[in-house]
């Protein structure tokens, strides 16, 4: 499924960000400009990922779309609407590095957590849990705890429990991160294949260069001091496959987002060694 | 089978030499019974006046019960106002320090003059001021202590503080509530005695262990306080209980006092 595909079914803009700034500590001699000027635009069924060093304000970018966090100026639309009407609307679910699954809740009720908040009828929740329990492959662990559960499996839980209320913005941040290699790898193919599946709009945050290219329709390269946004660089893998990780435009699309990150960290050495002279 | 064993040997055979060590001191050093009585005279007592210790330690109970019932519940109360005014651990901590220096058992002849002094109301009183701290500086760091990312959850869905206390909150603080019952409770049977001592009825552990002290009793007073500590015990393992009871994921949590 391509984007266009999608765009035919549902056309729009998934996100518009323009002028955005946000500053930490406004007037303390702390004070930090974790995003400055960020443009950017995502259509809808759209999956990018958002990559940067630490500091590149990258997990802020998507707080400030998720209205976890407030900003300073400039204009952010989810969906033609603010962030905090997008949130009130439950237009988008959220999944952390952290599971931040509830211990005293089974599988099942974890999942269904955004549909109780929302008002869903007991018998239409059971409904759709176990939908989404057969979406992440863990039907057979639907009465389990938490904690009973592997990193990866509670990952699936936290992202099944996202996709509750089937929202159309799926705001991820690193999801992934504290997985071993290997499980990685499977959480990807997985969660490609929840998109195909559902046709979200995805906005993803890691670090990982190869995830990033793997995953996405578009990577967008960060770098601090202050946070934004210094290349975009489309990729288009098409259907993913296992030789997908091992072909040359995937290589090339490797290469070229580590070129941009890397433009950005050398004029960061230079300015602090300029720093250092001064 | 043979795990349950090693748990189960080891402080029987600590308590056989501690029990022996002493049996064996009182009588090669011939203690008198106003010393140190010997664990066999102190055995002695207990099996004679069973029936006696039974009703003293009932009475005392059933004010322990009461003062711990009603300290809980105020307990519960307090925390759940102090959690909409307390958004830091670090103040909860301090406050707690500074509440565990008061002398509530002080209060006890103040609160015997307030009160009916030959009713059970002013040791039910104390019991629950007892009982109260605990709890409440548990239950609020139950209540304050929560994953941050777990709050951000919340938010991302819409959620209001009085949701959030009770899906994610009030959940979160059970095993430190737990955590408070189990200090609250052998100190509930310890206020109830205590505040016996300073005059009242006189049909309970504390009354009788300072009567039979003051009678030269010495082996019957000792009795009383075995007495006073299987009672404590008891109170201990019925929270125990409760606890597997209401959660049976125990063994995987722990949490910090």
């Amino acid at each position: 499924m391509t984007p266009t595909q999608l765009d035919s079914k549902n056309p729009g803009s998934a996100l518009a960000i323009s002028g955005l700034s946000k500053v930490f500590n406004v007037g303390n001699p702390n004070e930090v400009t974790a995003l400055s000027d960020v443009h950017l635009d995502v259509h809808t069924g759209e999956f990018i990922s958002l990559i940067g060093p630490s500091g590149c304000g990258k997990s802020t970018l998507l707080r400030v779309i998720g209205d976890l966090t407030a900003f300073d100026s400039g204009s952010v639309q989810v969906a033609g609407k603010s962030p905090e009407e997008a949130r009130k609307e439950r237009l988008y679910g959220i999944a952390f590095q952290q599971a931040a699954l509830f211990d005293w809740r089974t599988v099942t009720r974890n999942i269904e957590l955004p549909l109780e908040l929302a008002g869903w009828q007991k018998s239409q929740r059971q409904e759709r849990s176990a939908e989404l329990l057969d979406m992440v492959q863990l039907s057979d662990f639907a009465h389990h705890r938490p904690w009973e559960l592997s990193g990866g499996m509670q990952q699936r839980v936290a992202i099944a429990r996202s996709l509750a209320v089937d929202p159309p913005l799926l705001l991820m941040d690193e999801p992934f991160g504290a997985l071993d290699e290997m499980t990685r790898e499977r959480m990807q193919n997985e969660l490609l294949k929840i998109r195909m599946e559902t046709g979200k709009t995805i906005v993803f945050v890691t670090h990982s260069i190869p995830e990033a290219v793997y995953l996405s329709d578009r990577v967008v390269v960060m770098s601090p001091r202050p946070g934004r946004i210094t290349a975009e660089i489309e990729v288009n893998l098409g259907d993913r496959n296992e030789m997908t990780r091992e072909s040359d435009h995937f290589f090339r699309c490797v290469t070229s987002v580590r070129e941009a990150l890397r433009v950005h960290d050398t004029s960061n050495s230079t300015s602090s060694s300029h720093r250092g002279e001064i | 089978m043979n795990t349950k064993l090693g748990y189960v040997w080891p402080p029987i055979l600590v308590a056989t030499i501690f029990l022996g060590g002493w049996q064996l001191l009182v009588v090669v050093q011939d203690l008198k019974p106003f010393l140190l009585p010997a664990p066999s005279l102190i055995a002695s007592e207990f099996s004679s006046g069973a029936t006696l210790m039974w009703g003293a330690a009932y009475y005392t109970a059933t004010t322990a019960f009461l003062g711990l019932i009603f300290g809980t519940v105020l307990g519960l109360i307090t925390a759940l106002l102090a959690q909409r005014f307390i958004t830091v651990d670090k103040l909860a901590a301090p406050l707690a320090a500074g509440l565990a220096t008061v002398p509530i058992i002080a209060l006890t002849p103040i609160l015997n003059n307030m009160f009916n002094i030959t009713s059970r109301t002013p040791r039910v009183l104390v019991t629950a001021i007892i009982v109260l701290f605990p709890i409440f500086v548990n239950v609020t760091r139950g209540l304050i202590q929560v994953n941050a990312t777990q709050l951000e959850l919340m938010r991302s869905l819409n959620a209001t503080p009085r949701t959030t206390l009770r899906v994610l909150r009030i959940p979160n603080a059970i095993p430190f509530f737990f955590t408070g019952l189990k200090i609250a409770a052998p100190l509930a049977v310890i206020a109830a005695l205590v505040a016996e001592y300073f005059g009242g009825p006189q049909q309970g552990l504390g009354s009788r262990i300072a009567s039979a002290a003051a009678n030269t009793a010495y082996g019957r007073a000792w009795a009383y306080v075995l007495a006073a500590i299987i009672t404590g015990l008891i109170f201990y393992l019925a929270i125990i209980a409760l606890e597997r009871l209401v959660t049976p994921r125990t063994a995987q949590v722990t949490t910090t006092a």
